[in-house]
């Protein structure tokens, strides 16, 4: 062993001997360990319920989007850019398992003399995954249960479809429209839609809207790279016709909060730690007062500066290591255990989980011991120098007075 | 070896300002030994301290072992305090965490060598002034006398060409005097120490070379 650790270890020990520097030592370490567990579970909790949440949403989202430019003209009678194209090319490209045509517009329904704006949103084949309806094979209106409540709806009744957008007949311009039965009602309460759609074929829709947002959504095969199939249709298709976007461009807004979240979780439980450092500090400073001579006899016997501040440094991550270590163990293994057990319970019609979830990550882990470091290693160094700076003679003088 | 001209050094105290050194001179040949004598508070510790690289002197030049001390600053002087000058301090500064030994090699172990390189030498020292039975002791443990030999088996351990001792024999009984005594005579022959001795024993003084007095700010001959 070293000069510097042997000279350490042994300051360690006497800190167990004298009465102040004990309490305050023993502080530090239990600070430190509550500042790190709570730190470790903080995080755990976070990253679990955002893990539930990305998945969740991954499955509800389709994995790339080709928005279709040149629709929307507003021009009545004008047709949209032929999609079937750009459907079979998307199709036909390598990793895409499956097409999806999706038409979004605005519309109204009505129901005698009740009338409704409404979002509309027209499918191809089947309701996409992410409404949640049980008869995937109705064909007519799907509403979702706020509208169908709203107008007095129950399946098998008639609505009137109404599109802004009027249709030319031989008597003049007329508002187009539909009259379609009601194959289904749905609930969702899933939070990233302000308004959820009613639901109806698409060649239904695109006779009644033909000017709406037409979307494709690709479902990719499970070893595909979404982000290689993504490049190889940026490059291929006219800029001017569609726009292709992975699923995390499209809910960039909602990873963002997530991420800011995370980092406003942490400055708050970081605090602990810091406080801990404090601690820390006093510890140290309180220890190099009552070694001052001895210290400056080690400088007299010619010990350089850079070894005396090493000796406190390491001194700062005896006193820090253990409780830090212990903390961030016992906060990994009680969230462990918590999620394994699923002890804590939600009302399950408020959480897409009906228990909190944990996830220890090890990026998580890595941020709070770094932090750690940081904060003691900040305390332990303001003393370190202060030892470093240390006069010989007017601290061995000091032992004496 | 020790060449010290025209040294002043002044302390303050708040307003007060005291002279305490006012022009030292002092030469020593390698090898040779010279006892400082003089009242307390006449600056005899002051004077080792800047012989030592410890502290400053405000005006005057210090070379010792060819090394201009005067011109460097006292931290960067770490490296030739540990080679070549061994310390025996007025107040023993043992250090309270290491037992008797440890504190006996801790010169050493500044140095970077390892404890078990350090240990015979160590214990042999500890042998010549009658404290091998009470190396592992930590220094609570020794008496006043006894904590005085450890730190001059601390100065001597790693056989330096020069000893600055602030009253070696300070604490000690006539007998543990000459322990002390006789093992500073055996350094010196085996080694050709040079030692500048602060004391206030008339023995020491006897069988140094030369006995100087250091009074009013100035060294005479005693
Ligand atoms: N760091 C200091 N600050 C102020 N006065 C000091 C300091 N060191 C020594 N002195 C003063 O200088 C004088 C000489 O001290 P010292 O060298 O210890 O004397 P001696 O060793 O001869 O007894 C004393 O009056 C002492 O009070
Ligand atoms: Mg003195």
């Amino acid at each position: 062993m070293g000069f510097v650790w042997h000279v350490a270890l042994r300051y360690f020990r006497s800190t167990r001997a004298d009465a102040h520097i004990r309490v305050l030592s023993s502080l530090t370490a239990g600070g430190l360990a509550v500042g790190t567990a709570a730190l470790v579970l903080a995080l755990a909790a976070l990253s679990g319920f955002q893990n539930h949440l990305l998945t969740d949403l991954a499955r509800h989202t389709p994995a790339l989007q080709v928005e279709l430019a040149g629709s929307g003209a507003g021009v009545p009678g004008e047709a949209a850019e032929e999609p079937a194209a750009l459907v079979a090319w998307a199709a036909a490209t390598n990793g895409v398992s499956a097409v999806q045509e999706l038409l979004y517009a605005r519309g109204w329904l009505a129901v005698g003399a009740s009338v409704q704006q409404v979002e509309i949103l027209g499918f191809e084949k089947a309701p996409p995954v992410w409404i949640p309806v049980g008869d995937r094979a109705a064909r007519g209106l799907i509403v979702p249960i706020a509208v169908a409540q709203k107008l007095g709806l129950a399946v098998g009744e008639t609505v009137r479809v109404f599109s802004p957008r009027p249709g030319l007949t031989p008597l003049g311009p007329r508002p187009r429209t539909r009259t379609l039965p009601v194959a289904g009602i749905y609930r969702s309460d899933r939070a990233d839609y302000e308004e959820l759609p009613v639901l109806l074929p698409l060649e239904e829709a695109a006779a009644l809207f033909a000017g709406g947002d037409r979307r494709l959504d690709l479902t990719l095969e499970p070893e595909a790279e979404q982000e290689l199939v993504a490049g190889f249709l940026r490059e291929t298709v006219d800029p001017a016709k569609a726009t292709v976007v992975g699923w995390r461009e499209a809910n960039r807004a909602l990873l963002f909060v997530l991420r800011l979240e995370k980092s406003l979780v942490f400055s708050a439980v970081v605090l602990i730690v810091a406080v801990a450092a404090f601690a820390l500090l006093a510890s140290l400073s309180l220890v190099l007062s009552s070694k001052r001579s001895e210290v400056g006899a080690l400088a007299a016997m010619g010990a350089p500066p850079a070894r005396l501040q090493r000796i406190f440094l390491a001194l700062g991550a005896l006193l820090s290591v253990g409780g830090a270590g212990l903390g961030g163990a016992l906060g990994a293994g009680v969230a462990a255990f918590l999620d394994r057990f699923r002890v804590i319970s939600l009302p399950p019609d408020v959480y897409i989980v009906e228990y909190v979830p944990f996830l220890v990550r090890g990026s998580d882990v890595l941020i709070v011991v770094a932090s750690t470091v940081v904060f003691t290693g900040a305390a332990s160094l303001l003393s370190a120098r202060r030892a470093s700076r240390l006069d010989p003679v007017e601290a061995m003088r000091s032992a004496r007075t | 070896m020790i060449s010290v001209s025209g040294v002043t050094k002044a302390y303050r105290d708040g307003e007060v300002r005291r002279q305490v050194l006012r022009g030292v001179d002092l030469e020593l040949a390698p090898g040779g030994t010279v006892a400082i004598v003089g009242p307390s508070g006449s600056g005899k510790s002051t004077l080792l301290n800047i012989l030592g690289a410890l502290d400053t002197a405000d005006a005057g030049t210090v070379r010792i072992d060819g090394v201009d001390v005067s011109a460097s600053r006292p931290a960067a002087l770490a490296g030739f305090r540990n080679r070549s000058l061994g310390f025996v301090f007025q107040f023993h500064q043992l250090l309270p965490d290491f037992t008797a030994i440890e504190n006996v090699i801790m010169p050493g172990r500044i140095a970077g060598r390892s404890a078990a390189s350090l240990l015979a030498d160590g214990l042999e020292l500890l042998d010549q002034v009658g404290l091998r039975d009470r190396a592992a002791d930590f220094p609570q443990q020794l008496s006043g006398g006894e904590r005085q030999r450890v730190a001059i088996c601390r100065a001597l351990v790693l056989e330096p060409p020069v000893l600055l001792a602030d009253e070696p024999t300070g604490n000690l009984d006539a007998a543990s005097g000459e322990q002390v005594l006789e093992l500073l005579a055996g350094l010196r022959r085996r080694r050709g120490t040079t030692m500048v001795l602060v004391t206030h024993n008339p023995e020491v003084a006897r069988r140094c070379g030369s006995v100087l007095r250091l009074d009013g700010g100035r060294l005479t001959p005693a």
